[in-house]
């Protein structure tokens, strides 16, 4: 009781020093970065009416260098990003409310685990003209039809990364990672139960999204006999694997591999002939969000076709902006592992989340693990 | 460098003997190893820490440069200097109870006073988590309160490690001494200020030694009781696992070394200053 | 041992802080998680305290349990291998010149305020197929093989690396590597200011070093090394990161899976369930283990 007691006078004084603080509480201030005044396109954007500030929730180092400060450049809006490290913990995390964050960047599963949870705001289209940008095939998706609560940010496919010198042929299929001992002890797999045992369905000649408790029981005993040949299930990390000559096959996305093919020509990544499994990361407004129209203002301006380049030059991830994706250089454009050929792209699905599924795949990856 | 004092090696003098040494040496080898691979790589002109492109300092200037890395560094610090502080006291406190007072439930308190120790780190974020979201604990209080709630969890799983390290060394102390200070006219605060204060001060020592590192190096707890406001260093480092670590980390890291060992020797040298003076 | 009602002031004054704090900032958040193991998922955030055993009836299912003993038996290694290694060092630094322990402490402190994940990522690259000690390793295996090739004998067979990670062996050398402070400093605070006379007298009436350490040091420090073993068991029991990083295919620790549960397979139930079966375990034993001191004390 008398916890709360104090806990009411506590917020009590928090207003009124809030108050006299004005607009001076403490951010993190990314002002100091040196390109802001680098700005090209001196207009500046209508004032949202808002208190000048959003809370942007993102992986770190997931952005363009001087993304944030041109942004407070042309809107006067202070973007405080703060840091999450997988999707799982943004779930568990905003499972409980909305702590104050504005703009969150959750992978199209976790869009509908949001969706269907309720936590996510639809978005206002009208608030966001640069959508013109984003590539059309992006907006009629099967995880948000419409695009009414998400709008992309980057996409990625799952596929294989090897070292060429190590491979006796280019590893077109999944047997080499999922049915095979010819790469005993060289190979590493994701530790994410669904995206293996999609993947593992895939091999099988299934949809990811039509899978039944037979498939995976069928799975996990492949799975089960293909462990020996398996080094390691690392953390979304294989690409350091790969990098380190640890391993010589990973399963991993292609933006990963593309970033560490700069540091050694002699990697390379393939999508496999079976098809595979897509991945988008997107822009969403958790409900509850404090700054909603700064947020659109924000999202609008990462779909920019000038700051959209700055971020893919950074990330050097596939980009859905198409207008961004226009204004990058022929290398990137053209590089088969960012942009992997449209007949294999074709064969790729979205992994739609099943609430049904989830535990099942959980539990035999389980046993596989403890097998 | 009296270590190396050519006296006869006296029969405790178990430092001086060889295979002591050896055991020693080898040990900081097998923990400093690493972080000397750590350091080096911090000049490595590379965006990764795994091949070796060259020599720069550019990362150290990276790390000044970069406000977010500094102000996660400070608030890491002032996270487990303040849990830290809490933490000898409740904990010192709690050690010395449990030493002396034969009370109803005690077994029953010494079980839930391990459980902080138990608890597995993502069941303890989750619980904190809820409790926070339930009471609406605010998150957007200026530096340095928005670190309260952070603040607060850290105290409950550090200040039982200190508890079990004081209690350990509370063991060994003869009653007598304590008895013999209040016969001779101590008060009971004085009792314990004069004999039980200094006796216990290996173990707080080494209980504040822990709590900081638990402290300093907690993610999990941190993330699920961090406000928009408030980044910690290893909510930092975790959030860049997806693309890699970069060597900015690797140079900070570095300087914390350094720095640390910059201040102990200060403190050290003061100390012995002090002494030389009095 | 005193009863309380006899001093009660001073029992109040020690007794209130610790047990308020624990009472609102860790038995009321961790009451609601205990809750929820007895609950159901409804939807995908809402959770449904019906009082069901349902999720303990999994957890203790065989493919759980195996999985429990597994982490705890390579928790005892861990803890075995920290309380070998690190009683020499406690050792050590109780018997250095005062000048020196305060350095000698930070010594073994010091690598541990570096970031664990930095720490554990240093590790890997250190023991790597490409790795600092494989490259060192297989430079003197090639030193001993152009020598045995200059004496006339046939040269060793080329070298292999050897396999240092992503295997259990892996797991528990970064685990000692991880809680070796834990061990060491428990130690030494229950070491220093030991009757230091009592070794002489052994050692005068002639005891070798090991045996004086072994029947007179050791079992002085009793108290310090069960603290020491505690709080070094515990947290390796809940060790989840460096299995992740370091194990091999089979490396799965059961803290691995509680975080799985609470985290990707969104079972908070579940992984609540498992939680709290450990925290049960450990709270039998410790009240167990003070019950049995106050009986011996009664009979004293």
């Amino acid at each position: 009781m008398n916890h709360r007691m104090s806990l009411e006078e506590f917020r009590a004084n928090r207003r009124s020093i809030l108050k006299t603080m004005g607009a001076a509480a403490i951010g993190i201030s990314f002002a100091g970065a040196l390109g802001a005044c680098s700005k090209k396109d001196g207009g500046k954007m209508p004032s949202t009416g808002e208190e000048p500030k959003l809370n942007f929730y993102n992986w770190d180092t997931y952005i363009g260098d001087t993304t944030l400060a041109d942004f407070k450049n042309a809107s006067d809006i202070e973007v405080n990003m703060s840091l999450f490290a997988t999707n799982d913990e943004l779930f568990a995390k905003l499972r409980a409310g909305n702590q104050g964050y504005d703009v969150i960047v959750p992978s199209n599963d976790f869009v509908e685990r949001m969706v269907q949870a309720d936590m996510l705001m639809p978005l206002d289209h009208s608030q966001i003209p640069n959508i013109k940008n984003v590539d059309p095939s992006f907006i009629d998706v099967a995880y948000d039809p419409g695009r009414k609560y998400s709008l992309p940010y980057t996409w990625l496919v799952l596929g294989i990364g090897y070292r060429k010198s190590k491979v006796k042929a280019k590893p077109d299929s999944w047997k080499v990672l999922f049915d095979s001992d010819e790469y005993k002890g060289r190979i590493a797999v994701l530790s994410e139960a669904g995206d293996m045992i999609r993947l593992n369905g895939k091999y099988l000649g299934k949809s990811v999204n039509g899978l039944t408790p037979a498939d995976i029981a069928q799975i996990e005993a492949l799975m089960i006999k293909q462990k020996p040949n398996i080094k390691a299930f690392h953390e979304d990390n294989g690409q350091d694997l790969l990098l380190s000559g640890e391993v010589d096959l990973v399963l991993e996305y292609n933006g990963d591999i593309a970033q560490v093919m700069k540091e050694d020509d002699d990697l390379d990544f393939v999508v496999p002939k079976e098809g595979s499994q897509l991945n988008s990361d997107t822009l969403c407004i958790p409900k509850g969000a404090k700054h909603p129209k700064n947020a659109h203002a924000f999202i609008n301006y990462l779909l920019d076709a000038e700051a959209g380049k700055k971020i893919t030059e950074k990330i050097l991830y596939p980009t859905p902006n198409a207008a961004a994706k226009a204004l990058m250089p022929d290398a990137y454009k053209n590089n088969p592992v960012i942009f992997p050929p449209a007949d294999r792209l074709a064969k790729c699905e979205y992994a739609a989340y099943n609430a049904k599924l989830q535990p099942l795949y959980e539990e035999a990856f389980t046993r596989v693990r403890a097998a | 460098m009296t270590l190396f004092k050519r006296t006869p090696i006296a029969p405790l003098d178990y430092t001086r003997r060889l295979w002591m040494r050896a055991w020693v040496g080898a040990t900081l080898f097998f923990l400093y190893a690493p972080l000397l691979v750590l350091i080096a790589f911090s000049f490595n002109d590379s965006s990764r820490n795994i091949v070796w492109r060259g020599f720069t300092f550019k990362y150290y200037g990276k790390v000044f440069e970069n406000d977010a890395l500094v102000t996660a560094l400070g608030n890491s610090l002032t996270i487990a200097f303040l849990a830290t502080l809490f933490s000898i006291v409740l904990g010192t406190l709690a050690a010395v109870l449990l030493w002396r007072f034969r009370f109803p439930l005690k077994a029953g308190l010494e079980g839930v006073m391990s459980l902080p120790i138990v608890v597995p780190e993502i069941c303890m974020g989750v619980a904190m988590l809820v409790f926070f979201a339930r009471l609406d604990w605010p998150s957007d209080l200026p530096w340095p309160l928005n670190l309260s709630a952070i603040t607060i969890a850290h105290i409950t799983f550090c200040f039982p490690f200190v508890t079990m390290v004081v209690r350990a060394r509370l063991a060994g102390f003869n009653k007598e001494q304590e008895e013999a200070a209040k016969d001779l006219g101590a008060s009971d605060w004085q009792a314990f200020r004069d004999v039980l204060l200094p006796h216990m001060k290996p173990g707080i020592i080494a209980g504040a030694l822990l709590a900081f590192t638990l402290s300093l190096d907690d993610f999990v707890i941190t993330f699920f009781t961090s406000g928009p406001n408030t980044i910690t260093f290893p909510v930092k480092v975790y959030s860049m696992v997806r693309f890699s670590v970069t060597p900015e980390v690797n140079a900070a890291s570095a300087l914390l070394i350094f720095l640390t060992i910059l201040l102990t020797t200060v403190a050290l040298k003061l100390q012995d200053f002090s002494k030389a003076t009095a | 041992m005193q009863d309380w009602n006899r001093q009660k002031p001073a029992f109040l004054a020690l007794a209130t802080a610790p047990v308020l704090w624990l009472l609102a900032f860790f038995i009321l958040p961790l009451g609601i998680v205990w809750l929820y193991s007895f609950g159901r998922n409804v939807g995908l955030t809402d959770i449904d305290i019906s009082g069901t055993f349902a999720n303990y009836a999994r957890a203790l299912e065989p493919l759980y349990l195996e999985i429990f003993g597994k982490s705890v038996a390579v928790a005892a290694l861990t803890t075995l291998l920290c309380l070998v290694i690190g009683f020499p060092v406690a050792l050590a630094i109780t018997f250095a010149q005062p000048k020196w322990r305060p350095w000698l402490l930070l010594a073994v402190m010091l690598p541990f305020w570096t970031n664990l994940l930095i720490r554990t990522y240093a590790l890997i690259t250190v023991l790597r197929t490409q790795g600092y000690v494989n490259k060192s390793l297989g430079f003197l295996w090639d030193q001993a093989s152009s020598v045995k090739a200059f004496l006339g004998l046939a040269p060793l067979p080329t070298w292999e690396p050897l396999e240092l990670l992503y295997n259990n062996f892996a797991v528990i050398l970064g685990l000692v590597y991880v809680h070796l402070p834990f061990m060491v400093l428990p130690l030494y605070a229950a070491l220093d200011r030991m009757d230091k006379s009592l070794i002489e007298a052994s050692l005068d009436l002639g005891a070798g070093h090991l045996r004086t350490i072994t029947r007179i040091v050791a079992p002085l420090a009793a108290p310090g090394i069960i603290s020491g073993v505690i709080i070094t068991f515990v947290p390796a029991l809940g060790a989840y990161l460096t299995p992740d990083l370091m194990g091999g295919p089979d490396s799965q620790m059961i803290a691995n899976v509680i975080e799985r549960q609470f985290k990707r397979a969104n079972d908070w139930p579940f992984g609540a369930a498992l939680s709290f079966l450990l925290m049960y375990a450990t709270f039998m034993l410790i009240a167990l283990q003070a019950l049995r001191t106050r009986k011996i004390e009664a009979r004293q």
